[in-house]
């Protein structure tokens, strides 16, 4: 079983229900014209397609440029080369979005000119680029944290919301969600990975996510700051007369070029960006050139027949849906939009990338199917309450913004550190191509039925709603799961001392390999050099003791605590004794519950002598 | 106070460790440690379109002879390691190290060398794992699985503003006896590892393996001392 064919069983399960879900409408409650129907049908089976080729490219392309590029920005030594090429990075990801300048024109088109379509672009993508070089900053000194760096960010945002129409506040956030594109999140993402892992230190973990959720941020307020500045308060007009596509095929093969090119922009930035910098500082091998050259093939192939598949397949059956659903009755429309909600976000491109970051990050330790069950109930809420903001008129969009972002950035001061980053991230994740045609469709389409709703303004609110609940549901999640956390019994283990005696003096080696609770390999690696060792490998993983475990209840998730592997050689003569002096080392056998395993090494190759053990640490160059 | 001898691998795709240990657990392990790791594909079809990546966990488990005997077979039985590609599973001897034991008792390492199977670990700078199995293969060796870990010990250089942390790869290879040296010697020539820097490489013997598949031989017994 290789990677693409994991890649296609993992979106199929989350197609499923989605497909399944508009299936049963369309056979019983909702009257669905067979043309419309079989496109959903053709759609599916292209996204599906599309989607996997999509991920499996990202994995291939993506990641390694993310880490080429961060490993570039952490070691240019210079705090100005730093913020400049960060800057470009985030400007140049998001001038080239193609939802962006969609947004701009929609904005400029509905204040009747007097904001310009590419002023917004320019504008948002200085936002973002902004917000990267300081996220980038941010995360290479490790202070300020993450979380007070997020309050203050979103702090400004409530002082700046006062000055700015609802209309505004929700075409900010909209912006926000246009800029995070299914192209320029697993980017990010890979970015943020990239320079943690190149960090190390003890937060790498926590450093590993959040880029995305400051990246978000910078739209946000530049469109608040635009409001303001312009004097610009409400926006009129209508979304015009919709007009369904008729024919099966013939809207699918239309939409192609459009997209391919839409699609073929976003990725250039990158492309070249990568191209310029590999010619002047990476040099990679050839092989690592062509598997990133073919990840982009893929990346841009798989893009091209998902955003296809979703704008011709997928946006005409969410909003006959929607419309004939509203025509019913209220309550099934709020039900059926928490179903809705609750299954489409999965499939989202980037709650895959996330997913696997996530799970590649904590080796396991956090089950991704937690995050992606809070995901969807976070969702699933989100585009309830937004059902009910288009049946009620009296509801305002900030009656749920902004208590629900104060909360979570109450609640980001308490939770396990590692969840602020995903829970900011994971509003930007979620927000993706699929919330913004499927579920805006379904949106746009009760929204025309009722009259006393506004299409535009309406529809803006669903994004904005999508984009807090993630952050304000997973940080839910890490303040039970920090709760839940293993707690180590303290053993009270008598040490003993003991006197090492150096006798054997042929240089045979040992391996040791110690197993210790997250956090305490320093620890290790530190006790063992003062007993001889010179360097050591240090590997992630999990792991469970029987009196450890730890099960969440009702959904029966094992929860496994983190462990670190520290993999030393050493000369026989000390192995002994650091072996001892682990296990003697009060703080590791008591909270790091320190386990020592020893094996004989047969004897390295020929010249390979003991100086040469202790290259092993030094780094690449 | 048991006395544990070995330490047990199995190397599975990922997403599966978690039945294995449960699998384990039944049997008498009392817990095990998983890792993420990446198996590798030999296939030129797949190659060319870049299809190189399997994602694999690792599991270790800690456990006495006749408990390993005991897994070797329930495991294999239940996850048919049998069976081509369905995982593998493999011990080595290490030694638990306890703070009595040591000083009194003579250790006797050297003898156990004389296993049938061997793992080769090489520790090399992070992107360099590629050219390392492709010299492994060239000296006749299947695959081999990397793992990603990070270097620790000696203060490295300080760049403004922080600290960078060597990343390595991990590259595990497990062989028959008489391919063990042929590799290794590649390996070495190969990627240079005499030169200060360019990484490790080092033997542990394997007492027991199981889904190997070289030369048809479908399981090896090797000695279980």
């Amino acid at each position: 079983m290789n990677l693409l064919f994991e890649k296609a069983k993992e979106v199929t399960r989350t197609l499923l229900p989605v497909v399944i879900l508009v299936l049963l409408l369309c056979f019983t409650i909702v009257d669905v014209e067979t043309d419309v129907f079989i496109r959903f049908i053709v759609g599916s089976v292209l996204l599906l397609i599309g989607l996997s080729i999509f991920l499996w490219g990202v994995d291939l392309a993506m990641n390694p440029i993310g880490e080429n590029m961060s490993h570039e920005i952490a070691t240019s030594r210079s705090p100005y080369k730093i913020a400049i090429l960060s800057f470009f990075l985030g400007f140049l990801i998001t001038v080239a979005e193609p939802d962006l300048l969609i947004l701009g024109s929609q904005i400029e088109e509905s204040s009747g000119g007097t904001l310009n379509a590419s002023i917004i672009v320019y504008l948002v993508s200085i936002g973002v680029g902004i917000m990267v070089s300081l996220g980038v900053f941010r995360l290479l000194r490790d202070k300020p944290p993450y979380n007070v760096f997020m309050a203050i960010a979103y702090g400004i945002f409530f002082v700046l919301a006062f000055f700015v129409s609802e209309e505004f506040l929700a075409i900010s956030f909209d912006a926000s969600g246009a800029t995070t594109g299914a192209l320029t999140t697993p980017f990010v993402l890979a970015i943020s990975l990239g320079l943690s892992k190149v960090k190390g230190g003890k937060n790498s973990e926590e450093n590993s996510f959040g880029l995305v959720g400051v990246m978000s941020a910078g739209p946000i307020l530049a469109v608040m700051l635009m409001s303001i500045i312009s004097g610009q308060k409400n926006i009129q007009g209508d979304v015009g007369e919709y007009v369904f596509a008729e024919g099966v095929f013939g809207p699918i093969i239309k939409a192609i070029p459009a997209i391919f090119m839409e699609s073929l922009i976003a990725l250039l930035p990158i492309t070249i960006l990568f191209i310029i910098f590999n010619f002047r500082k990476f040099k990679l091998s050839k092989d690592d050139l062509s598997g990133i050259i073919k990840g982009l093939l893929y990346t841009l192939l798989g893009l091209t027949i998902f955003l296809t598949a979703v704008n011709s397949g997928f946006m005409d059956m969410g909003r006959i849906i929607g419309m004939e659903i509203a025509k019913m009755s209220n309550w099934l429309l709020i039900f059926i939009g928490f179903l809705m909600g609750l299954i489409v976000v999965l499939v989202e491109p980037a709650v895959h990338v996330l997913g696997e970051q996530i799970e590649e990050v904590t080796s396991g330790h956090i089950p991704i199917k937690l995050i992606r069950m809070t995901l969807s109930i976070g969702v699933g809420i989100a585009i309830a309450l937004s059902m009910v903001r288009i049946v009620v008129p009296e509801v305002k969009l900030w009656y749920f913004l902004l208590p629900g972002f104060a909360t979570a950035i109450w609640l980001s001061f308490r939770t396990d550190p590692i969840f602020v980053g995903i829970a900011y991230d994971a509003g930007g994740v979620a927000s993706g191509p699929m919330t913004a045609t499927f579920v805006l469709a379904f949106a746009q389409g009760a929204a025309t039925i009722i009259d006393t709703a506004d299409v535009l303004v309406d529809g803006f609110g669903v994004i904005a709603m999508v984009a807090m609940a993630p952050v304000f549901s997973i940080m839910i999640l890490g303040t039970a799961f920090k709760h839940k956390k293993v707690e180590y019994p303290a053993i009270e283990k008598k040490s003993i001392i003991t006197s090492h005696l150096i006798e054997e003096s042929n240089m045979q080696h040992d391996c040791i390999m110690v197993v210790v609770n997250r956090g305490f390999a320093e620890r290790v690696v530190d006790v063992a050099r003062q007993s001889g060792a010179t360097g050591a490998t240090i590997i992630r993983g999990r792991g469970t003791d029987e009196h450890q475990k730890v099960m969440l209840p009702i959904i029966n998730i094992e929860l496994q605590p983190e462990k670190e592997i520290v993999l030393l050689i050493t000369g026989t003569h000390v192995s002994a004794s650091i072996a001892d002096s682990l296990l003697c080392d009060i703080q590791l056998d008591k909270d790091g519950e320190v386990v020592v395993y020893i094996s004989p090494v047969e004897a390295m190759v020929k010249s390979l002598s003991t100086e040469q053990n202790t290259d092993d640490i030094v780094p690449a160059t | 106070m048991i006395e544990i001898k070995t330490l047990f691998f199995i190397i599975v795709n990922r997403g599966k460790a978690n039945a294995v240990l449960r699998k384990a657990q039944e049997c008498g392990a009392t817990g095990g440690t998983i890792f993420f790791g990446e198996g590798t594909i030999q296939s030129k079809l797949l190659e060319k379109i870049g299809l190189t990546e399997i994602h694999k966990e690792i599991l270790m488990i800690s456990a006495s002879e006749e408990l390993c005997e005991k897994l070797h077979n329930t495991l294999s039985e239940a996850f048919m390691f049998s069976k081509r590609n369905n995982g593998i599973a493999f011990s080595i001897p290490f030694e638990r190290w306890q703070l009595q034991a040591s000083g009194q008792e003579e250790r006797n390492t050297s003898k156990k060398i004389d296993a049938s199977h061997f793992c080769i670990m090489t520790i090399v700078d992070k992107g360099r794992s590629k050219d390392c199995i492709k010299s492994a293969r060239a000296a006749g060796a299947k695959g081999g699985t990397l793992l990603h870990g990070r270097g620790a010990g000696i203060p490295t250089d300080f760049y403004f503003p922080l600290v960078i942390e060597p990343q390595k790869d991990i590259v595990m290879i497990i062989t028959t006896k008489d391919k063990v040296i042929p590799i290794r010697e590649r390996i070495f020539s190969d990627l240079e590892l005499g030169k200060a820097g360019n990484g490790i490489i080092f033997t542990l013997p394997v007492s027991r393996a199981s889904g190997l598949f070289e030369n048809r031989s479908e399981e090896s017994k090797g000695v279980t001392s």
